[in-house]
């Protein structure tokens, strides 16, 4: 028998329709706790709902080592964030995070010029959302604002020519990069240089942007931001970086340091640790109904603790620097080289979107997966979609989310079910998928363990010690 | 073919004429004249970046009388020239030119070939660019440059002329940064 869910806080937008009845209030869904698969995926410091106090006590324990005196009184810093940081735990541990920086700075150096940029994707009002619900604009005393990949660029003279940064990241004496460790866009970045991946989004003009998700390739891409991070530009400005940590069991520490090569091999190894075998289990999967119930679009919602973008390439390693994922962002999801996967994983017979917000291309799921679109008012809003004008020509509707479930069920011929609500520490799934995992776990492990982390790590020039080497700099 | 079903709309009592929509148009379709923002209807796709980034919510969408149908018959020009251009900017014509309205690129080399010289006549000719209006600015410059176009460097900030490509890093470059697999993803890509 599976505890009781807990789905994460949905924050209201206007990408998005207005919360409604959660998939963890179905009958047969519950909580499959990530200790039961791998108690050796590293522990959680904080989970939401809990006292923020842990994330500002460790995020001051982080930056005690961290050398600000290039900051001066009278200098102006931008704290710089990007929206997933705020999708994660219902965003309260990023946002206090980014507080305690601000007050860290501000004692420290005396400066009382900080501002916080917000960066987004194609959510172009999603800053002014994020800025509103955190309070942000109250907390930096009117000097928070959002980025977007439309705004006025900045020129950055790189050692592969001119890119272009957005000029409000980098109006001031110095930037500090204020980030998180979740895995996001796997299949972008690979684990190469994940540490300075926003300087060539986030924090980049829509030209840039391309460069790294259209121009370059499925383990190069990330050189554009390791050439913009070490412009001689964003040198003069870089302060510092402070990542919060994560595992599919919450928040497992906040880093900072002066050196993000060092940062960067800490994201590495506790990527490793954390999602390894969690990615691994997810591919033993051979059928099962996904459900989307939390903030954010498909690609990007968390369910236990890892993201629906993990279930949907789970068909390929991508921690394994030879495989070559099928991705959207070269364009090659149609004619891919390599094994002869299909774009999305074939093992998720039915895809219920219940709660979710618009934000990126993804035609490929409703092409690929028959797909249940759960009320009027989110049907409305997606046939409104520009990034995806033809969505609700493929896919049909349900009154509500029983219905939904009860057309999954005889469309995909499978009681098991993943729901993706954002849980950190659990998989809110069905006793029938939580039976399955259970049973593939051992395999998984042994797999991992004596198989594919020596692997990973050999393909990025480290050793099994440095995996367990968790000793401060 | 790709239907436009919306148009975008200005409150001129509230527009201040700062030009932040005419920066973002992917198509030239908002224009600030006399310090007023006015749409061409005939060239907006209804991209979600001048309402979004309006400081002063100026702008809106609202529905066409009738849709706005764009697009074109890639059969229709010359299919050496088509294949040649795209070998050229190294780019499959099957390959995806915009994920937002599933134009690809054999579409934008025939727009090229049938006379469009800009990102904007591309969108226009082909649909491609009405949607996150990011993804496929990248393609449409390789090809545009790849047919020999003289790029016209734009004023304010609708986009800057900066198309690097994994075919163009230098071989000093590639040994600077290790690890970054240059080498290998230009494998990739030779073999579609």
């Amino acid at each position: 028998m599976l505890k009781q869910a807990s789905p994460s806080y949905i924050r209201k937008s206007m990408y998005g329709p207005d919360p409604r009845k959660r998939a963890a209030e179905l009958a047969g869904i519950g909580a499959l706790e990530i200790r039961d698969l791998f108690p050796e995926v590293p522990e959680e410091i904080y989970r939401e709902g809990a006292d923020l106090s842990i994330i500002r006590n460790a995020t001051d324990a982080a930056l005690e080592n961290v050398n600000m005196d290039k900051i001066g009184p009278d200098d102006s810093v931008n704290i710089l964030s990007s929206q997933y940081g705020f999708q994660l735990m219902g965003g309260d541990a990023y946002a206090e995070m980014i507080r305690t920086i601000h007050d860290a700075v501000r004692a420290r150096t005396g400066c009382e010029n900080i501002r916080l940029r917000v960066a987004t994707g194609f959510r172009i009002r999603e800053p002014d959302e994020i800025i509103r619900h955190y309070k942000l604009d109250e907390f930096f005393q009117g000097k928070a604002r959002g980025v977007r990949a439309l705004d006025r660029g900045v020129p950055i003279e790189t050692d592969i020519g001119t890119l272009y940064g957005s000029a409000r990241v980098y109006d001031a004496d110095w930037i500090i990069h204020a980030h998180h460790g979740e895995l996001r866009e796997l299949d972008m970045h690979r684990m190469i240089n994940r540490a300075v991946k926003p300087f060539a989004m986030s924090y980049a003009r829509m030209e840039t942007r391309g460069v790294a998700h259209i121009n370059f390739g499925p383990r190069s891409s990330n050189l554009i931001a390791r050439v913009i991070f070490e412009s001689e530009f964003v040198q003069s400005k870089f302060t510092f970086g402070c990542f919060l940590l994560t595992s599919p069991e919450g928040i497992i520490g906040v880093e900072a340091g002066n050196d993000l090569d060092r940062l960067d091999r800490k994201l590495m190894t506790a990527a490793f640790k954390s999602y390894g075998k969690i990615r691994e289990l997810l591919s033993e999967i051979t059928e099962c109904i996904a459900v989307m119930d939390a903030t954010g679009e498909p690609r990007y919602m968390v369910g236990g603790g890892t993201t629906f973008g993990n279930l949907t390439e789970a068909e390929l390693d991508l921690f394994d620097l030879d495989i070559i994922p099928v991705s959207l962002g070269y364009g090659l999801y149609e004619r891919p080289p390599g094994p002869r996967v299909s774009s999305v994983n074939p093992a998720i017979k039915a895809l219920v979107l219940n709660h979710m917000w618009l934000g990126v291309p993804q035609m490929e799921l409703p092409t690929h997966i028959p797909t249940i679109v759960v009320g009027r008012d989110l049907a409305e809003i997606l046939d409104g979609d520009p990034m995806n004008r033809e969505f609700m020509s493929r896919v049909v509707t349900a009154e509500n989310l029983d219905t939904a479930m009860e057309f999954a069920y005889g469309i995909a011929k499978t009681d098991k079910v993943f729901v993706f609500d954002g849980s950190f520490g659990a998989m809110t799934v069905s006793e029938s998928l939580a039976d399955f995992l259970l049973d593939r776990a051992p395999e998984v492990r042994r797999r991992v363990d004596d198989v594919l982390m020596p692997k990973w790590l050999r393909q990025r020039g480290l050793d099994m010690e440095q995996l367990s080497d968790d000793r401060p700099d | 073919m790709v239907e436009i079903k919306n148009v975008a709309r200005v409150d001129t009592e509230k527009c201040l004429g700062c030009a932040v929509c005419q920066n973002v148009c992917p198509t030239e379709a908002i224009l600030v004249v006399n310090k007023k923002a006015e749409v061409s209807p005939e060239k907006c796709v209804a991209c979600p970046n001048c309402s979004g980034m309006c400081p002063e919510d100026a702008v809106e969408l609202v529905p066409r009388a009738e849709p706005l149908k764009l697009g074109l018959n890639w059969r229709q020009v010359d299919q050496d020239r088509l294949v040649e251009m795209c070998r050229k900017a190294h780019l499959h014509p099957h390959q995806w030119l915009c994920l937002c309205s599933a134009v690809r690129v054999r579409d934008g080399a025939a727009a090229i070939l049938k006379g469009a010289r800009s990102p904007e006549e591309i969108a226009l000719m082909t649909g491609a660019r009405t949607g996150c209006t990011v993804y496929c600015f990248q393609t449409m410059m390789r090809l545009l440059k790849a047919h020999g176009v003289e790029i016209e460097p734009q004023k304010g900030y609708r986009w800057y002329d900066s198309t690097q490509t994994l075919w163009d890093v230098p071989e000093e470059i590639v040994k600077k940064y290790p690890g970054h697999f240059l080498e290998e993803d230009k494998d990739v890509f030779r073999k579609i």
